[in-house]
């Protein structure tokens, strides 16, 4: 018995096989027919003459713009408020990719795929083109005129503003005008850490989380590689902690819900959501009698012994970090803090994060007076708090919104101020005290538009462009060209004064009723939603559920057997007064008491789906029963917070089945046809970290290995032969990989209804593995894409050649050749081919811009796959052989390894000796997946080690 | 009525037959477009600039050896001598002396043609090359190896219009790497690959 399996249904014996039931059999006068009709239409297709094409030049030739050749620019990324660096890539005028900033001292040339996708929303043709005043267009001047008259008991409601400018702007604003208000807050808050510290330490600031000086981590429900504060930045540092040598780090997840982070974890413990703050207080307890300080506690019966021993061994290099919304819970986490000596350093809070300032107190009190009516213009810039917390808007006297595109909120607004994209103008980033990026416009200002700052500053009545204060903004401190150069820029501030730690404010915390909660999360693909327009991201697999276009109601596989719940199942879920219905979805590893459902989902904005995916006869819709992608969950869950205990769950008997990319493409052996101990394919090889210091190459199968050939090897590779090595122990299944891959090889969204049919178009998948049994699950991923083998068996069945074999070891296909009969696809045994079923939609002028003009858009008919971004090898070959040299090891990166945070994937010539990959394959962790049919992949993996001795534990012993 | 219907086939057969048989040397697989000549907006005479007055190729398409497309100068290059040069050698003559006749002096001539350039718009030029969207082809690495452009584009500099030299089509294009890989280019080895990947990506 294979020890991995992927979904609950995969364990049910009636499980078949990889293909999907079929329709009825084509017949043969059918058949006769098509082919008839296809001859004809080929026939009359080879009468046209080719179209005529037109060549426009410029009139006066920029400087510096050679058409067809691509530049760079370091810019910052604005997909959330991590504020990472990112190098886009523009190419006769218009970005076309977002990569990550290689030296940027946060995101370390890494970018996750939020903020990769965001490119989506410059090229976003129902973005707002014109400002509206009272529902209909109008000129700014007319808009400037009414809001100027109005600014009465303003309150500006913004999400954290990272941008130093924007803050002094608003700041200006509001001094400008008596009465005035400034409220940030933030859909995925923090806002409780921020004033823990300000408790303890007396300063209301959010640390900044060091998780590259780690060498032991607890998290109590914080998905800090999934979607907390700042995802790509911890990602690069935990994977720098994962060295495997003495100081390599060890992780503890203690969790209610299954999150990536989670899955990374050495040890996984399930905890109760309304246990967090009970197991903290246990801990507290725990190191403070280790420190000898004084805290009692009467809070005990967790399972602690392993982190607190690990903790109290690596003090000043570990940490603890919290998800919670609960500043009691907060308040714990940094007297353990204290008590381990962890602040400064592995919390910095003399340099802290600025990328989370939302105050939720203020937005409860923001709440309070519009509801007493005391508001008089309300501007709200960049946020959509009638969706996110159901803010009574309406009640503002004056609503003013500036926003890029309608949503929940604009709808409610008496002047909308269209904005300009954040591609198209200047703007700056302070993410972490002292590190400030500096964003440029990449494109022209597709309308007529204006960036925040400008709008601000046309009412505050001095207009100036948002070039001329930014600039003027930092002209003193920073060296402006440089800064603009380069991307980002380092100051010196003066270090954030705190108060000696304050232990009396440290309350010892019991555990909260229990029952049935639900907890709200925020999907890696999608976040807080402010980005659910976006067709990439709605069909970026969760990398842990692997479920596309839809949120749904994780329930344990304990849970759903008590409850007779099966995947599909649609339920009542209600909490905090309201109720929503949604289909179930079976999550392994969750606690029992939980049911967890992401948030973002059920936005006005994801209406426009109603026409994504392919036109055809037996098409079904992407929307919902809402005509809506997902469901909205914010009713239920309280202001701030992502948990609401006493929730209900009721079976409402009707169903819906969910898009999941994993309940296929299975690399299983026939019983039959399995050799003796063949059924196993360990495609994730694994192994214990005590056993990897025994020996480096435990966990590899040996079993089966081919040992000769029966024919010599009649493919030489004289030059070059490409490889690529993963490293699993590395990759934390982010799937930044896979939307880097889809953005850079134009590969299309099909849309949910092709995704439950198997054919989702990603070039490259994250297979997640589970290993265990019922919720005692540990789980595994592993990047999937072509692996270009030098055997390979797609080869041997092409009718046509359409996929060889090329002199530097790549699998090519060539896509005017394919006919598409899909034998490849068959023999495939990674199942890694993607078959165009149909032309898929690009029939939006605008976004097509964002096509990546140097890969070819494949038509119906045609099969595609990885190519090893073989565009990218050719390009840095033509540009080295000007000097009659190869481009050097490292100068190719594909798209997957250029953006991945976790540097987890090398690629490079392995017939170098001297390259990073020939020395990666050398690697007594390396293996080949399925290397037993000896197709020889150029594409290996490093085995997963994780610290995962036992089994996993319920940290509750007294609990079931 | 089934003769009548045989007698028209026949005669279909036998029109086809002769069509075959008279355009035999014209024909042409589709999308090959050997031997297009289409008409610009500006008279433009590659002979008169790359042939009579020596004017290099890459002076005014900079892209050859910098990108994938050679590219079509701006307007603003050609400015570089014709914000000087506007009419004729021939045309500037007669002026003067018709000036020198009629004793006024001599007034600035500007070819019609010419003037085009002033307009400060971009000039929309007919396409002659025009390959298939999924196949790559870059100026660099020919121009890097030492190809000369009239090996693909033909004689230009004695053509007052320019038309399409070459097929352009994949057999033309593999048979010249192979060709070029067994004798090289301008006396140096080369190393021309011929796997798929090359231009299909």
């Amino acid at each position: 018995m294979n020890p991995y399996w992927k979904s609950p249904t995969e364990r049910n014996p009636e499980h078949s096989d990889e293909f999907a039931p079929g329709p009825a059999p084509f017949n043969r006068r059918d058949f006769i027919k098509a082919a008839g009709f296809t001859v004809f239409a080929a026939a009359l297709a080879g009468c046209q003459r080719a179209p005529i094409g037109k060549i426009i030049p410029h009139d006066k030739a920029p400087e510096e713009l050679i058409p067809g050749t691509a530049v760079h620019y370091a810019s910052v990324c604005h997909g959330c408020e991590a504020g990472c660096g990112a190098l886009i890539k523009t190419l006769d005028g218009r970005p076309i990719k977002l990569e990550g900033l290689p030296a940027h001292p946060l995101s370390k040339g890494g970018l996750c795929a939020i903020g990769q996708a965001s490119l989506l929303g410059l090229y976003d043709s129902l973005r707002f083109q014109q400002p509206i005043l009272d529902g209909q267009p109008a000129t700014w001047d007319a808009v400037d005129a009414a809001v100027k008259s109005r600014l009465n008991n303003v309150r500006i409601l913004t999400r954290t503003i990272l941008s130093p400018t924007t803050r002094a702007m608003i700041q200006q604003f509001v001094d400008a005008h008596a009465g005035a208000k400034w409220i940030e807050y933030d859909p995925l808050s923090s806002s409780a850490i921020a004033d823990a510290h300000e408790q303890t330490h007396g300063t209301r600031v959010l640390p900044r989380y060091r998780f590259d000086q780690a060498r032991v981590i607890v998290s109590f429900g914080a998905d800090f590689l999934g979607g907390w504060i700042s995802p790509v930045e911890h990602t690069a540092g935990y994977a720098q902690g994962r060295k495997l040598d003495d100081q390599t780090a060890w992780h503890a997840q203690f969790e209610s819900t299954t999150t990536l982070t989670g899955s990374n974890a050495d040890k996984r413990y399930r905890l109760a959501p309304g246990e967090t703050g009970a197991a903290l207080t246990q801990l507290a307890a725990r190191i403070a009698q280790k420190a000898g300080a004084k805290f009692d506690t009467a809070v005990t019966g967790h399972d602690l012994d392993e982190a607190s021993e690990k903790l109290w061994h690596a003090r000043g290099h570990s940490l603890v970090v919290c998800g919670e919304q609960d500043v009691a819970a907060q308040a714990l986490v940094n007297f353990i803090n204290d008590l381990l000596g962890n602040y400064g350093h592995t919390l910095d809070i003399a340099a802290p994060s600025l990328q989370k300032r939302g105050d939720d107190n203020a937005l409860a009190e923001l709440a309070r007076e519009l509801n007493d009516g005391k508001v008089g213009t309300l501007i709200i810039a960049g946020v959509n708090p009638v969706y996110d917390v159901a803010l009574p808007v309406g009640k503002a006297r004056y609503v003013v919104c500036v926003a890029q595109r309608a949503d929940e909120t604009t709808a409610k607004a008496n002047v909308v101020c269209a904005e300009t994209n954040e591609f198209e103008t200047w703007s700056d980033a302070e993410p972490v005290s002292g590190v400030v990026g500096i964003s440029q416009p990449v494109i022209v200002p597709r309308g007529q538009t204006r960036a925040l700052i400008e709008t601000l500053a046309a009412w505050l009545g001095k207009p100036q462009s948002a070039y001329d204060i930014v600039r003027g903004h930092w002209q003193e401190e920073i060296s402006w060209e440089k800064a603009v150069h380069d991307g980002f820029a380092l100051i010196e501030r003066k270090p954030v004064a705190v108060k000696s730690f304050d232990r009396s404010v440290v309350k010892s915390v019991t555990a909260a009723a229990g029952g049935l909660t639900l907890v709200g999360y925020a999907k890696v693909g999608l976040g807080d939603g402010r980005q659910a327009f976006n067709p990439w991201l709605q069909e970026l697999p969760d990398p842990v559920s692997k479920v596309t276009w839809d949120n749904y109601a994780c329930v344990s596989v304990g849970a759903a057997a008590k409850l007779g719940l099966t995947e599909g199942d649609v339920v009542r879920i209600e909490a905090n007064g309201a109720a929503v219905e949604l289909p179930v979805y079976v999550q392994p590893g969750q606690h029992d008491d939980v049911v967890a459902v992401a948030i973002g989902y059920g936005q006005q904005m994801t209406k426009r789906f109603a026409d994504v995916g392919p036109k055809w006869i037996q098409r079904n819709p992407t929307l919902g029963a809402n005509c809506m992608v997902g469901v909205n969950i914010a009713p239920l869950l309280p202001v701030g917070k992502l948990v609401a205990p006493g929730a209900k769950l009721v079976k409402t008997g009707t169903r819906r089945e969910l898009a999941s990319t994993q309940t296929y493409h299975y690399i299983t052996v026939p019983e039959k046809l399995a050799p003796a101990g063949g059924l196993v394919r360990p495609c994730i090889q694994e192994t214990t970290l005590a056993e990897y210091r025994h020996d480096p190459a435990a966990g590899i199968h040996k079993h089966h290995l081919p040992k000769e050939d029966l024919y010599p090897p009649d493919h030489k590779y004289p030059g070059r032969q490409w490889a690529m090595v993963i490293d699993l122990t590395k990759c934390t299944g982010c799937s930044a990989c896979v939307l880097a891959c889809q953005v850079e090889n134009n590969v299309p969204v099909v849309g949910r209804d092709e995704v439950q049919r198997r054919r989702d178009m990603h070039w490259m998948r994250i297979d997640r593995y589970y290993k265990g049994d019922g919720d005692d699950v540990t789980v595994a991923h592993q990047p999937m894409l072509c692996q270009h083998c030098e055997n390979a068996p797609c080869e041997a069945v092409c009718p046509v050649l359409a996929t060889v074999h090329t002199e530097e070891g790549l699998n090519a296909q060539a896509y005017n050749r394919c006919v598409g009969t899909r034998y490849c696809a068959n023999n495939c045994p990674y199942k890694v081919r993607r078959f165009n079923w149909f032309n898929y939609r690009h029939d939006d002028p605008v976004e097509n811009l964002v096509l990546n003009p140097s890969v070819t858009v494949r038509t119906r008919g045609v099969m595609e796959k990885c190519s090893l971004c073989v565009q990218r090898i050719q390009e840095a070959t033509i540009v080295a052989k000007k000097d009659g040299k190869l481009p050097a090891d490292g100068v190719i990166q594909t798209a997957c390894q250029q953006s991945c945070p976790a540097q987890a994937i090398v690629f490079g010539d392995r017939n170098d000796p001297n390259s990073a990959v020939a020395q990666a394959r050398k690697n007594p962790r390396h293996y080949l997946v399925l290397e037993e049919l000896n197709v020889r992949p150029a594409i290996g993996y490093l085995t997963l080690v994780r610290d995962r001795a036992g089994k996993n534990h319920e940290t509750h012993k007294n609990a079931g | 009525m089934k003769q009548i219907l045989t007698y028209i086939l026949l005669a279909g057969i036998a029109l086809t037959l002769t069509i075959m048989v008279v355009g035999a040397d014209r024909f042409r697989l589709p999308g090959n477009q050997q031997d297009y000549e289409p008409d610009q907006p500006i008279a433009y005479s590659h002979r008169l600039h790359a042939g009579e007055l020596g004017i290099d190729c890459q002076y005014c398409h900079t892209g050859a050896e910098r990108s994938r497309y050679a590219g079509v100068p701006a307007a603003s290059t050609c400015l570089n001598c014709h914000k000087f040069i506007t009419a004729t050698w021939g045309a500037v003559q007669e002026e003067d002396k018709r000036a020198a006749a009629e004793k006024r002096a001599p007034q600035k001539i500007t070819s019609p043609e010419i003037a085009k350039l002033y307009a400060e718009k971009p000039i929309v030029w007919n396409r002659i090359h025009n390959l298939p969207d999924f196949a790559y082809f870059d100026h660099r690495p020919h121009v890097y190896a030492g190809v000369k452009c009239q090996t693909c584009h033909g004689p230009v500099e004695t053509m007052d219009k320019v038309r399409q030299f070459s097929p352009l089509t994949m057999g033309w294009c593999v048979n010249c790497h192979r060709q070029a890989n067994q004798t090289g280019v301008a006396g140096k080895a080369v190393h021309a690959p011929i796997d798929c990947t090359t231009c299909h990506y």
